[in-house]
């Protein structure tokens, strides 16, 4: 099969990529070994957070932050996306100086989305939550969208003006003849000018494939979700210093996270849970609001994800290879970052270049380090 | 933590001689079931009926007591009111008893999960007062509790068993509404000689079927195109047969059609599992033993393959051999020794078990729905139309349909829509049903407060 | 129509449905209780609010979802009455708040 660009990874930032690629007219197909967001990208927490990003991460952030305002229009298809305003929960003073600290240096940067609020603030906006707590910062530009749907429309949007999916093929080689790559599927044999990675917990495995060779770990970040229960929280919660943080959705459903990681097991496309974990995640939940004590768990899960060093993504051209890019590694935060992800993948191919600047997303950031 | 050489989930008839076999063998067993009192739902009940006449139910009721009986006098472990909410492959199983959350740890482990009723997906499903066959004889046993002037509607020999005994109780019924396809009696027909190998169930089955035709009740045969009347409350059953429309009226229906592997338990371990062509359900896949695709953990009874109350219980034997030479308590000759008996007691019932399966198959359209306003997913009230903008959308697989639309995700997890969902998608792909495959499953078992959860702890679960 | 063939009747319980004072055998399922004195809506279907009841009565299906004593999501084929007990429909839908009575 011949395309001009051959991205490999059906998740968010593969099919944001394919569509905002089909959109200039050029010729894609996706490789995606499952399906169609299958692993981080379908079964994520949701969360389109602008909220307490690591500054380097905030322009691109802002960015897509407004392109989630109106995505369902752009792509023709619902995502899921909900603006909510988030509230990261400080438990006392200390967090309340951390708070203050960050304001002054995002103050510093320009940014000015994010507003600390008082104790008698945060009982206004969440009225369940433990009266020990002080107060707390909040954002509202942010909100939440369904990471399945959002993830397929993408990919619904990218197949109207063309492009091609392949489900359920594995790229098991890939290697430049001449002007061209070539990449050996498990069914097919593939063709195109470009490769763009965006292969998730498997990018290492492209990237070595493509030349480069990066530090990405693996994890499996648990989630769980609650029966229906009476709506009591408007908006996203977390908290400054504790792993506390759920959501609940406009059907009632409530989902816990708070970055408790499982065991990834990638040979075996395979997550474990780790249940003490799970358990310590239900006991905070239950102290910041008593309310979730009575609370019906149904399903328990996690996702295999990708995690940099610093947790910072590798977005950009490849180092060892011509015409060839990367975007992965996005460490449990990458989801809220699809839309923008997408486009400036696809000013890469087209014009070489971003109007971001990428200097922190290297893919060879950590090569330099080593002696 | 308590630590046991086998952890045996689950007292119907596959996991009682089990662990009655086990404890024989040496091996130190512990016994879950959430029930207060063994039996499964085959023997529920039956040491402490609450019925006056609890003979009426049948001599293959009563004759569980004696295994219960012989259970209840061994020296394993046996937890009632164990709720089991995670089994894990590391012999590591959770569960709550006395609003404890509690823990133990196993070196084998055997699962009997049993059955459950196949769902019968038609328009009205949904409404109070549609109740399954099954449910009428679980509340007669364990709470002496009937419903009167109900029709029942479906096939197979659990529906006339349960009839014959609402008939013999003196229980009023409205009607009986058979669905077995005209067709099937003929596809049967070659199976017949291989099941008169057992022609005393034979007789029996024959004879639930007299009782029925005998009584007053009006008996309908061939019924298609079922469909509950009521706008809040089931009032009656439409249907066709022979072309003709009929609608009787009745107080409950009462559906069944057959009974098909629980799932839940096996499906959140990860365990393989295969499409069985002559039940249209999914086991789990075991060796002759029950060893599943995880050695240290077995599976025996309806749950590893619709094998009837006789038939788990020699699975439930041969699975407590198989797991004591694993444990080193006896040998591979030993273990061939013993199993000769149940193996051979369980080989002369499946020329049986082949016929009773192809007479009763249920009908295509009751096991798929027909109607774009059926519902499948009851949790939450995904329609067939729903699933099929779903699949049209790309969702080609059980869990993308699932992520999709919601179907599957409620409170049953899956229990009631899975087999449903896997059947329309490989219609709809025009694929095997095994190449299309399941929801995948996880713990919570069962829905789980998070209070519970939280008392999961190093300090607290090991007290 | 629900109806007993208890044979003895056992001890009874008052336990509260739907705030209805009730005599009940005790040690029987929630859902028989509830049955057999008339109340045999369990829970309001999540998405539309419809009336669901009891199906198949053995825990597989969750239909019988009820309130005991204040705990939502109990299933009540599985759960059996005591002493003291308060049970109520469950009420939980998609568009359900917590009430202010509960801050």
């Amino acid at each position: 099969m011949k395309s001009d660009v051959l991205i490999i990874g059906g998740g968010i930032q593969g099919s944001a990529t394919a569509y905002y690629l089909a959109r200039h007219g050029v010729s894609v197909v996706v490789l995606e070994k499952d399906y169609v967001a299958r692993h981080a990208s379908g079964v994520n927490a949701g969360g389109v957070r602008l909220l307490g990003r690591d500054l380097a991460e905030v322009p691109l952030s802002k960015a897509s932050m407004q392109m989630w305002q109106t995505l369902d229009e752009e792509l023709g298809h619902e995502t899921g996306f909900r603006a909510q305003s988030i509230v990261n929960i400080a438990s006392d003073e200390k967090d309340m100086q951390a708070l203050r600290s960050r304001q002054e240096i995002m103050r510093a940067e320009g940014h000015d989305h994010e507003r600390i609020i008082d104790q008698s603030e945060l009982r206004d906006l969440l009225p369940h939550v433990s009266p020990e707590c002080v107060g707390g910062v909040t954002s509202s530009l942010d909100g939440y969208a369904i990471p399945y749907k959002a993830t397929v429309a993408f990919r619904r949007a990218a197949e109207r003006l063309g492009a091609v999916f392949c489900e359920g093929e594995e790229l098991v080689g890939l290697r430049r003849v001449g002007e061209t790559w070539l990449g050996q599927g498990r069914h097919q044999r593939f063709e195109a000018d470009t490769v763009v990675n965006c292969a998730g917990a498997w990018a290492d495995q492209i990237a070595l494939m493509i030349g480069d060779n990066v530090p990405l770990s693996h994890a499996a970040p648990m989630l769980m979700i609650t029966a229906r229960m009476p709506h009591f929280a408007k908006p996203v919660v977390g908290a400054v210093s504790r792993q506390l943080s759920f959501k609940q959705f406009e059907n009632g459903t409530v989902l816990i996270g708070g970055g408790a990681k499982g065991f990834a097991d990638r040979a075996r496309n395979a997550t474990r849970l780790d249940y003490k974990k799970l358990a310590a995640a239900a006991r905070t939940t239950a102290e910041f609001f008593p309310i979730m004590r009575s609370a019906a768990i149904n399903r328990m899960w996690a996702g295999l994800e990708a995690y940099m060093p610093d947790n910072l993504p590798v977005i950009g051209p490849a180092v060892n290879a011509d015409r060839a890019f990367h975007a992965f590694g996005f460490s449990a935060h990458g989801f809220q970052m699809g839309p923008i992800v997408g486009q400036t993948m696809a000013d890469l191919v087209l014009k070489g270049q971003s109007r971001y600047a990428l200097g922190a997303f290297r893919v060879d950031r950590f090569d330099r380090k080593v002696l | 933590m308590q630590s046991f050489d086998c952890a045996i989930i689950g007292t119907g008839p596959a996991g009682m001689s089990a662990a009655l076999r086990l404890s024989e063998l040496g091996a130190t067993v512990a016994v879950l079931d959430r029930a207060p009192s063994p039996g499964g739902q085959i023997y529920r009940a039956v040491a402490q009926s609450p019925l006056a006449t609890p003979d009426k139910l049948g001599a293959d009721y009563l004759s569980g007591a004696d295994l219960v009986s012989a259970f209840s006098k061994s020296n394993v472990a046996w937890m009632p009111g164990a709720d089991v909410w995670h089994l894990g492959d590391d012999g590591r199983i959770f569960y709550s008893q006395d609003n404890r959350t509690q823990e133990l740890q196993c070196r084998q482990m055997l699962i009997c999960p049993g059955a459950m009723e196949r769902p019968m997906p038609i328009p009205g499903w949904t409404l109070p007062g549609v109740m399954t066959a099954g449910s009428a004889q679980v509340m007669l046993k364990s709470d002496a509790m009937a419903i009167s002037d109900a029709i029942f509607a479906g096939s197979g020999p659990l529906l006339y068993l349960i009839v014959a005994q609402y008939l013999r109780l003196g229980i009023p019924i409205a009607g009986v509404v058979d669905t077995t396809p005209r067709q099937n009696y003929v596809a049967a027909l070659p199976m017949l000689a291989s099941a008169l190998r057992q022609v005393g169930m034979l007789f029996k089955g024959l004879g639930l079927l007299r009782e029925i035709q005998k009584s007053k009740v009006p008996f309908y045969r061939f019924a298609t195109d079922l469909e509950v009347v009521g706008t809040d409350h089931a009032q009656g059953l439409r249907f066709q047969q022979d072309g003709a429309s009929y609608e009787l009226s009745g107080d409950a229906v009462l559906l069944h059609h057959g009974v098909v592997p629980n799932l839940n338990l096996a499906r959140s371990i990860g365990l393989d599992h295969v499409f069985e062509p002559d039940q249209l359900a999914w086991r789990v896949k075991t060796s002759p033993f029950g060893q599943t695709s995880c050695p240290h953990i077995w599976v025996a009874g309806d749950g590893a393959g619709i094998v009837g109350a006789n038939g788990a219980k020699h699975a439930g034997e041969l699975a407590a051999l198989g797991i004591g030479c694993e444990l080193g308590l006896l040998d591979d000759v030993g273990r061939d020794q013993l199993a000769e008996a149940p193996r051979k007691a369980s080989a002369g019932q499946s020329g049986f078990r082949r016929f009773i399966d192809r007479l009763y198959q249920p009908a295509p359209d009751l096991m798929l729905p027909t109607r774009d306003d059926t519902i499948v997913c009851r949790c939450e009230e995904q329609s067939l139309w729903d699933l099929r903008q779903g699949f049209q959308s790309g969702a080609r697989d059980p869990n993308a349909l699932k992520s999709l639309t919601r179907c599957g995700m409620g409170p049953c997890q899956g229990r009631q829509c899975g087999h449903i969902v896997s059947g329309l998608l490989a219609k709809w792909r025009e694929e095997p049903v095994a190449d299309v495959g399941y929801y995948r499953l996880r713990s919570p078992l069962r829905l789980l407060t998070l209070e519970e959860l939280a008392r999961l702890q190093d300090g607290e679960s090991a007290r | 129509m629900f109806t007993s063939l208890r044979g003895l009747s056992g001890d009874l319980v008052e336990i509260t449905v739907n705030g209805a004072p009730l005599q009940v055998v005790a040690g029987q399922s929630v859902w028989s209780a509830m049955a057999l004195n008339g109340f045999t809506v369990t829970r309001k279907a999540a998405v539309s609010g419809q009336d669901r009841s009891a199906y198949c009565a053995m825990g597989v299906c969750f239909e019988c979802l009820v309130e005991i004593d204040g705990l939502p999501n109990q299933q009540a084929c599985l759960r059996r009455v005591s002493a003291g007990m308060v049970i109520n429909t469950q009420h939980i839908t998609e568009a359900s708040e917590v009430y202010h009575a509960e801050l």
